[in-house]
Order: structure tokens, then C-alpha cells, then sequence
């Protein structure tokens, strides 16, 4: 280990060298490398971890340079999978950790390959199922996972160690039905706010891989960098007694039962997003509002309505949704696309 | 919910085949291998009773010639894959399922066969005659869905098999979608290789299914391993239907299949049909004349031998909108349940200018009603006036 390159971090006196050390022998799983992803990813790369895997489904697009630090316009350019661009990217930052990108939609098929060996998983994801999915995974294995999220100029973050805190799933009762909660694409996101809870994912994250357990933050942070309020919400810090996850050890994401199943269809160019769970409740999308949300970020002209269904145009292909939150994506035939367009414009 | 994707599988089945599978699998269901003790011989029974109630109802009068099957696609592979030579000619045509077509395409690739696909008429029919102009001297095999699964319409698989026989070659048919519902007689229709699948119209479980293989021909088994019988037999056994049986047989599945033969032969496949024929035929004087649909296939007076010329399937499009689109209206809002898209036979769908879209599949079954389907009817009048307007209004 190169003491020179980590010279100031070791000077910080809870790391010291018996941290720096501990650190180069720790891995980590960024999931979802945007705006809080990479920040994170990069952050954890130059203090000196010893592995870090970061899993993307996604390509860059233009929209994502306003806030995601990894990228630049020659990576726009060469149109690669974020996951790649972010592992090339890393490696220039940092030659001597071991950095590797993944280009893939973490589902309940693989999630339990692509996660393994993980010593705490960052969520860097854009939507609930998969922190759900990843809830599983920790609370199945006990491994930590720190929890953020940002929308506009709000920040949240809570630390998840299985078997000590609550854990994601005691604060829902039932997963947010699709089409019901703004996302980035549709109400926007300020990027220092991304950079600002991603800097205390790293924080929580270095606490955690140097053995620093007493200095974690207990509770959920809620920040609002507009308005400036800065709150730590102390959540009851004990797990709910009825969460079915860390109290009974249903993982019914990473079993496949709640989670959403995209399928290319049988003939149309086009796949299928059925969202796991809330149908089986009757419960249904308001298509008005979000239609209503939709409208500023594609343009009212791109959008249409009938009684069963609301249609929009959206990068050359036609998304059709309907009310029990199911969906059609026609013009494409990639499922992982599917699922990306789904959470950033209806939300899952 | 109304089920109308009974041409997909059959729903619900009749409650005897859930009550025989349940009571067989509780207190009957030993290994069937010849293993001599009185459970054993009971399941060994179930099979042989199967197989005889459906030599039966296929007009075979060997019924050790009936060998079960996973479904029709397995029947098909083994028919296809255990018959076919290297330079052999095969005839078929552009209405096949997958499980026919894509067989007999991956052989072509390989260059092992040459294939020819005869075209329907545009509504949906088979020309003895250009079949009979198809046959080479290196022909060896006649491959014809009997009922197509998109349109519904039957072929003359009689007169396709005399033809046949007359030529040598040998006729397969696939009898996925008309075991059940229309009269197959193997020796009267000259039929040498019946294909055919237990979780349609014959009202089993998926996961049965079966092939006879008539006396003119020798299939090389690929499915080798126990049979219960001549085990001190270093190679599969010859005698059928040993030879293509080896494996533990899905014996519940086939009792269940047994209990669903019996309601076919008891009911009588003309009242099933027929009852499935008068539903089609309502929904397409419901929907006939109105021009927002294009309904595919023979109009509903087109008959054969007396009778309406098509299974109770009947596919369609609502002008302008995507059959997926159409299908899960249906399911989400009116709780109808129907099948959209290319129902695994693309080339039909070429062939009706419904590719690569493909259709809206409405197929009743014995346990519709016409109430479901004014329903289904209206509901689709409903959908057809709801086009999308822009949300600027
Ligand atoms: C005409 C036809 N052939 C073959 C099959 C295949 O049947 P199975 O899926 O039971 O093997 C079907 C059913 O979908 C069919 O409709
Ligand atoms: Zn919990």
C-alpha cells in the first residue's frame, strides 16, 4: 500500500494506518452509477478501498453530464454502457484498486451473483423496487447497505446494518405504486444535492469498512439544500415487528414475488413491464396526474389519453401505460431499456 | 374473469380431471415400472387405460403405438428429428406452428432436408392439389396442421393423407389444436405420425401430450433409458411403446388426461365443437359489419363437409391499435382474457397481412357462454371509440 497517495487520509485520525489497511482489503458494490453512484464510486476509488464493483444498466446520454462526475463528452461520444465508461474512468483515477463495471439491470435472477462478496452495497438507484431488492439481499446475507436517495434539491440517506437497525422495508408497508411518486426525469434534480449525500454515503461507507460502527449516523438524514434544512429524523431506530423482510425472512423481491416482470412480446417490437405487487390490489395508477407530470418534461404534444390508457412518445419509441401500472414499451425489444424508461418517467 | 385463450390451453377443465388427478397422485400414484406390487400395477394400469381410451378416440386399433409425450411440440421433434434422412424432401406449409416450422427450418439450415411451403387461400385453406404438385421423388414426408391455432380453419387432412398414401410418403399431422374438438380417424385418414397435446381440447394437464406412430414407420428413438422391461437390453428395446418411452412417465398428468378423454368421449367432440362454433360465429355477426375491426379468416358461412369450416378461434384487429394494446384493455379493464400477438405462427400472420403485429386471439371454449361473449363484444366496441387524443384538450 502506497502511504504517500492516502498520506492526508491517514493523518484523520479514527482512519490512521490500521484503517488506510483495512481499506485496501475491503470491497464494495456501487448499484447504479448516476449522479449518486458515481460521486460515491468516485470518492471510495480515490480513498483507497480495495475492490469496488459498480453495476449500470444504462447508456450515457447528454442529460446525465449535469450531474454524474464520471462522465465527460467524450464518453457521450463513444456511447458506452455507463458501467463501462465509470470503470475506465475509475481505473485512470486510481491504477491501483481493482475497479470493475458491470453493465447489467440487477434483477432477482442475478442479483445474488452480481452483489456476492459485497462488504457494504451503495444504492445508487433511481427507483424503490430495487432498493427493496437489495434490502433482501443485505438483510439475507447481513451485509450493510446505506440507502440514498435525491430528487430536486432533497437528499435522504439512512444506514442499514441487518440485524441491528430497521431495516427498508419496516418503513413501507407496502411498496409505492408505480406512476404515484415524481422522479428525476419528470421534477428534476439539483446536482449538488446528489453530491452532497453521496459525500456522506463515502463517509458512512469508510466508517463502515474501518471498523467504526459507534461513529455511524443512527436514523434517516433528510436534507433540503434549497431550503436549507439539514435533519436527522430519529425513525424509531428498532425494526417493526410485522416487517415481513427482517422480521420473518420474506425476501419477496429477491424471490421474484413483488418485484416487476418485463417480457419482450410475441410479435410487436415491443416488451411488456408488469410491476410486481400492487395489482394483485386493485390498486390504480391516477393517469391525470401523471399525465400532469409528464407534460414539462415531454411536452404536451407527446402525450396522449383515453380512458384505459395514457400514451407517450419518449426517444423514438411509445410507451403505452395503463391503469393497474402495467406497460408496453413499443421500439424496442431490450427488456433492461424497458425498465430504465419505466423508472424514470412512470417510477417503479 | 372470462377466459377466452382457450386455444392457448384449455380453462377450467372439467372437475372430474382435477378430481381423478388429485385422488390418483394421493393413493395411487406409485412408479408404474413393473415393479409388481399392487400400487405399481394400478399406476401401470392408469397408463395402459390412457393409452387405450386415446387409440380410441384416434381410431387406432393399436394402441401400444401411442406414446405419450411432453406435449405436441416433443411429439413433433420426435417425429421430425427420428424419421428424417439426409437428403429427404419434406412438404409443408406457411400455417404451421413453430413446433412444426422451426423443426423442420433447422434441419433445412443444416442442409440435411429441403423443404417446400405450400400457401394457404386467402382465407386460410389448404389445395390438395398443390400439394400433390409439390412431391418430388425425393419426398418423404407430408407435414399439416389440422386446425390452424391464428385462424382456426381446418384442412382436409383426408384427403391430404390418401393423397399420400397413394404417392408412399409418409403424412404427419398436427392435432394440437383439433384433438378433441373435430373427428381424427388415423387408419380412415391414412394418417401415419398423430401429434397431439393434453392440455387443450382433450381438457388434461399440460405436460401430457402424444405421438402414434403408425406401422409404416420406424422412428429412431432419442429419448433412450428405462423402460421397466427388457432391462438386461444393452439398447432401447424395439417393441412400442418401449422404444420411445424411456423415462418415469408423468403417470398424474396422464391420469388426468384419462378423466379429460373421458368427458371428450362422453360430451362427443360435434357438441363441443359446436358449441365453440356457435360462440365464434356470434362474436363475428356482433363484430361483422362494423368497420373499425378487420376480422381474419373465412367469413362464418364457409363450410366443410356440412359444417362451419373453423375451430372457435377467431382473430382480429381494431383498426389503428396495437393488438397488444387492445389485449391488455381487455384483461385490465373489463377482465377478459385474451391472447395478442403472433400466437407462435409467424407465418400465418404473413399470409393475412397481420405481421409482425399479429392478432387479437379470442378462442371459446366448452365452458363460455354467449353472455361472455356479448361481452367480450361490447367491451371491444368500447375499445374501438376510445382512441387516444392528445392530452392538450
Ligand atoms: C397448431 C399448434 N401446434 C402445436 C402447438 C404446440 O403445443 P404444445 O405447446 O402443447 O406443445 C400448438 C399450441 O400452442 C398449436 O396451436
Ligand atoms: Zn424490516
Amino acid at each position: 500500500m502506497k502511504t504517500e497517495r492516502y498520506l492526508r487520509q491517514i493523518l484523520f485520525h479514527p482512519i490512521g494506518k490500521e484503517g488506510q489497511r483495512r481499506l485496501a482489503e475491503s470491497s464494495a458494490v456501487v448499484v447504479g452509477c448516476g449522479a449518486i453512484g458515481s460521486t460515491t464510486a468516485s470518492l471510495l476509488v480515490r480513498s483507497g478501498i480495495g475492490y469496488l464493483r459498480v453495476i449500470d444498466r444504462d447508456v450515457l446520454e447528454e442529460s446525465n453530464l449535469q450531474r454524474q462526475e464520471l462522465f465527460d463528452e467524450e464518453d457521450l461520444r463513444e456511447g458506452l454502457p455507463k458501467a463501462l465508461a465509470a470503470e475506465k474512468r475509475l481505473r485512470r483515477i486510481n491504477s491501483a484498486i481493482r475497479v470493475e463495471g458491470i453493465a447489467a439491470d440487477l434483477n432477482p435472477t442475478n442479483a445474488e451473483t452480481l452483489l456476492r462478496d459485497a462488504q457494504v452495497i451503495l444504492d445508487g438507484t433511481d427507483n424503490f423496487e430495487t432498493r427493496l431488492l437489495l434490502n433482501d439481499y443485505a438483510l439475507k446475507t447481513g451485509t450493510p447497505w446505506i440507502y440514498s436517495a435525491c430528487l430536486g434539491s432533497q437528499a435522504l440517506l439512512m444506514d442499514i446494518l441487518p440485524g441491528k437497525t430497521l431495516c427498508l422495508r419496516c418503513l413501507v408497508d407496502s411498496v409505492p405504486l408505480p406512476g404515484s411518486l415524481p422522479t428525476c426525469e419528470t421534477a428534476g434534480i439539483l446536482a449538488p444535492a446528489a453530491k452532497l449525500i453521496a459525500s456522506i454515503q463515502t463517509t458512512e461507507a469508510l466508517k463502515i469498512l474501518t471498523n467504526h460502527p459507534e461513529a455511524l449516523i443512527s436514523g434517516l438524514v433528510n436534507i433540503d439544500l434549497w431550503k436549507g434544512s439539514f435533519q436527522k429524523v430519529d425513525t424509531q431506530t428498532a425494526p417493526s415487528p410485522t416487517c415481513p423482510a427482517c422480521q420473518k425472512g420474506e425476501y419477496e423481491f429477491l424471490n421474484a414475488k413483488g418485484f416487476s416482470l418485463t417480457t419482450t412480446l410475441c410479435g410487436s417490437n415491443a416488451v411488456q413491464i408488469t410491476p410486481g405487487g400492487n395489482a394483485e390490489n386493485g390498486a390504480k395508477i391516477d393517469l391525470v396526474a401523471l399525465s400532469l407530470r409528464l407534460q414539462s418534461a415531454l411536452g404536451v404534444d407527446n402525450i396522449s389519453q383515453s380512458p384505459y390508457l395514457l400514451k407517450f412518445r419518449l426517444k423514438g419509441r411509445e410507451m403505452v401505460i395503463f391503469p393497474d401500472g402495467r406497460a408496453l414499451l413499443f421500439g424496442t425489444q431490450d427488456t433492461s431499456l424497458a425498465r430504465t424508461l419505466y423508472s424514470q418517467y412512470v417510477g417503479l | 374473469m372470462i377466459y377466452l385463450d382457450n386455444a392457448a390451453t384449455s380453462f377450467p377443465k372439467p372437475s372430474e380431471v382435477y378430481g381423478e388427478m388429485d385422488e390418483f397422485f394421493r393413493e395411487r400414484a406409485a412408479n408404474p415400472g413393473r415393479a409388481g406390487y399392487r400400487l405399481s400395477t394400478e399406476a401401470e394400469k392408469g397408463i395402459e387405460m390412457t393409452r387405450k381410451a386415446l387409440a380410441g378416440l384416434f381410431g387406432a386399433s393399436e394402441p401400444q403405438r401411442l406414446v405419450f409425450t411432453l406435449n405436441a411440440t416433443d411429439a413433433i421433434n420426435m417425429a421430425i428429428k427420428g424419421l428424417l434422412n439426409p437428403g429427404d424432401h419434406v412438404i409443408t406449409t406457411t400455417l404451421e406452428h413453430n413446433a412444426v416450422t422451426r423443426p423442420l427450418n433447422s434441419l433445412e439450415r443444416q442442409g440435411v432436408i429441403t423443404v417446400t411451403r405450400v400457401r394457404p387461400s386467402p382465407q386460410g385453406f389448404l389445395d390438395p392439389g398443390d400439394i400433390k404438385r409439390a412431391i418430388t421423388h425425393k419426398t418423404r414426408l407430408v407435414a399439416l396442421v389440422h386446425a390452424s391455432n391464428v385462424l382456426g380453419t381446418v384442412q382436409p387432412i383426408g384427403d391430404v393423407g390418401r393423397l399420400a398414401r397413394e404417392r408412399d410418403l409418409l403424412f404427419l399431422v398436427d392435432a394440437a389444436q383439433s384433438a378433441g374438438l373435430w373427428p381424427v380417424n388415423v387408419e380412415e385418414q391414412c394418417i401415419d405420425l398423430l401429434a397431439f397435446t393434453g392440455h387443450k381440447s382433450l381438457f388434461g394437464p399440460p405436460g401430457t401430450g402424444g405421438l402414434y406412430v403408425g406401422g409404416r414407420v420406424e422412428l429412431r428413438p432419442w429419448r433412450e433409458g428405462g423402460t421397466g422391461v427388457d432391462s438386461q437390453n444393452p439398447v432401447q428395446p424395439e417393441d412400442m411403446p418401449f422404444r420411445l418411452e424411456g423415462g418415469t412417465p408423468n403417470f398424474v398428468g396422464l391420469a388426468g388426461l384419462k378423466a379429460g378423454v373421458e368427458f371428450v368421449s362422453r360430451t362427443g367432440t360435434d357438441k363441443i365443437r359446436r358449441h365453440g362454433q356457435a360462440l365464434t360465429s356470434q362474436l363475428l355477426h356482433a363484430l361483422g359489419d362494423d368497420t373499425r375491426f378487420t376480422l381474419y379468416g373465412p367469413p362464418p358461412e364457409a363450410e366443410v363437409g356440412g359444417g362451419p369450416a373453423t375451430s372457435p378461434i377467431l382473430s382480429l384487429n381494431i383498426r389503428g391499435m396495437e393488438p397488444q394494446v387492445v389485449g391488455t384493455i381487455l384483461d385490465e379493464s373489463f377482465g377478459i382474457a385474451v391472447r395478442s400477438g403472433l400466437h407462435c405462427a409467424p407465418g400465418t400472420h404473413k399470409e393475412i397481412g397481420s405481421f409482425p403485429q399479429g392478432t387479437v386471439r379470442i378462442s371459446p371454449g366448452f365452458f363460455n357462454t354467449g353472455d361472455d361473449i356479448a361481452q367480450v363484444a361490447l367491451a371491444l366496441k368500447e375499445i374501438a371509440s376510445s382512441t387516444a387524443v392528445s392530452s392538450r384538450q
